[in-house]
């Protein structure tokens, strides 16, 4: 990472509050597969499914990793639904 | 002596643990995907002990006191906040009544609660269709995937050798003993085998060496939220007398993950998702606890229950070899019962017996018997 770059304060994923530190960290303490980072600092776990967070977190992890980022995201799988539903909603058959 | 595990989740991370203890310094562990891929990360972080046969209590026990203490040794998360059963008919109270004495009786402390005292338990439970409830305040939840990272950096400091997207197509035999595990990205042989990969996992590879596990995996469809403040107070809270016995848990975060099992094919791909599966596992919840209706729903994912035909795990040597053991087959329950697993394996490996004598009852030998363990309240 660049000396200019505050990683305490720099926030990766926006949903759980993920610093750049976080993630770093968790790779200099053996987190060596970006699945298992993922969910360890639950990346991609909140309501933006990975949208605003999946590719940066994967970019830093394959750089600090020396892997290529297809390989990186290699496990990662979209679940459905895509965005938040209210529950109310689907009880009543998507009518509401 | 080099143990290969074949299968890296709870069991075989808790196996090669408890090998190391023990002296045991060359462990290999083998895993097809990535750490904790199959039922070990897919699972809703609950543990309790109030089952209903002895084996499980026994076992349960003794993984819970495991935990406890690898909350210190390995700096684990976990919390004992109890399940709560809701019995929506009188009728059920009877059964709760019996389940508590037979719990109590292995020095389980589970009560009975009238409604009243459930919604001290449950805060906003909708007491006018509950008739009572059954309370195990030794139960509890843990963030699972932080858990299995802490573990897994503990053993690769240790030296555990881990090798991830290595698949083990079968083992090669000659005479009573296994030599190697055929992998995808060569032979690995090994002194002693483990295989701890699940349910059709195992059951594939056993076969590879004559040996007929009859297993089947069940799938199963949790659901998760968005984090919210505190809203489920229990571990876990489950409603008794629905069919496919719904459940509720709120995780570490403030997500609130909702599972039911309804009926489905076997074994479907983990990308099968059904749309019907949410409002199904919801619906019975939201009439128990109101408030949920204005939960949003986030994510599901589909995961197994390894289910053998009596929803207890195989553990234990697998004759006729003499160096090949399985710890599979936990019908929803390998989570919990990981530290005891890695207790039971390492004892056969090194002593040739459990040191919990009641482990012997759930050899692979019983399916051959037909002395098979009976339990009646599979849910969680």
């Amino acid at each position: 990472m660049g000396e200019e770059v505050r990683r305490a304060t720099t926030i990766i994923c926006r949903c759980n509050d993920i610093t750049l530190d976080d993630v770093v960290s968790a790779i200099r303490a053996g987190v060596d597969d970006f699945e298992v980072l993922r969910k360890y600092l639950r990346i991609g776990f909140g309501p933006c499914q990975g949208r605003s967070c999946l590719l940066v977190a994967a970019r830093i992890f394959a750089r600090l990793t020396n892997r290529r980022v297809e390989e990186v995201l290699s496990e990662y799988r979209v679940r459905s639904p895509i965005v938040p539903v209210p529950a109310r909603v689907l009880l009543a058959g998507g009518e509401q | 002596m080099r143990v290969v595990i074949v299968g890296g989740g709870i069991s075989g991370l808790f196996t090669a643990y408890e090998l190391l203890k023990r002296g045991i310094r060359d462990v290999v562990v083998l895993e097809e995907r990535y750490l904790g891929s199959g039922g070990s990360t897919r699972n809703i972080g609950c543990f309790r002990s109030s089952f209903t046969s002895p084996e499980h209590v026994i076992l349960m026990k003794k993984s819970i006191e495991l935990w406890l203490a690898y909350r210190e040794e390995l700096e684990l998360q976990l919390k004992q906040t109890g399940y709560l059963w809701i019995a929506r008919r009188q009728e059920t109270l009877g059964v709760f009544k019996k389940l508590a004495a037979f719990h109590n009786e292995y020095g389980v402390p589970t009560r009975v609660l009238d409604p009243d005292e459930a919604a001290r338990v449950q805060p906003g439970l909708n007491k006018s269709i509950v008739a009572g409830a059954l309370f195990d305040p030794t139960a509890g939840r843990m963030p699972v995937l932080e858990n299995i990272v802490r573990l897994y950096l503990k053993l690769k400091s240790l030296g555990v050798f881990f090798h991830f997207y290595t698949r083990v197509n079968r083992l090669t035999v000659s005479g009573y003993r296994v030599k190697s595990a055929i992998t995808s990205r060569g032979e690995v042989e090994g002194d002693v085998f483990v295989i701890a990969t699940g349910g059709r996992g195992t059951r594939e590879l056993l076969a590879s060496a004559n040996v007929e596990f009859p297993v089947v995996d069940e799938t199963r469809h949790p659901v998760i939220t968005e984090p919210y403040a505190e809203i489920i107070r229990p571990a876990l809270v489950i409603d008794w007398d629905t069919p496919g016995a719904p459940y509720v848990t709120q995780v570490e975060h403030g997500g609130l993950i909702f599972a039911r099992n309804i009926s489905d094919i076997h074994e479907a791909p983990l990308t099968s998702h059904r749309v019907d599966a949410i409002s199904a596992t919801i619906k019975p919840l939201v009439e128990l606890i109101p408030v949920l209706r204005h939960v949003n729903i986030l994510r599901y994912w589909i995961g197994y229950y390894e289910t053998t035909p009596d929803h207890h795990p195989v553990y234990g040597p697998v004759s006729p070899y003499e160096n090949l053991y399985v710890a599979a087959g936990f019908s929803g329950h390998g989570l919990m019962m990981g530290p005891v697993t890695g207790l039971l394996i390492a004892d056969w490996i090194l002593s040739r017996r459990p040191s919990i004598p009641v482990a012997e009852n759930l050899t692979i030998e019983r399916f051959k018997t037909g002395k098979l363990v009976r339990e009646v309240a599979i849910v969680g």
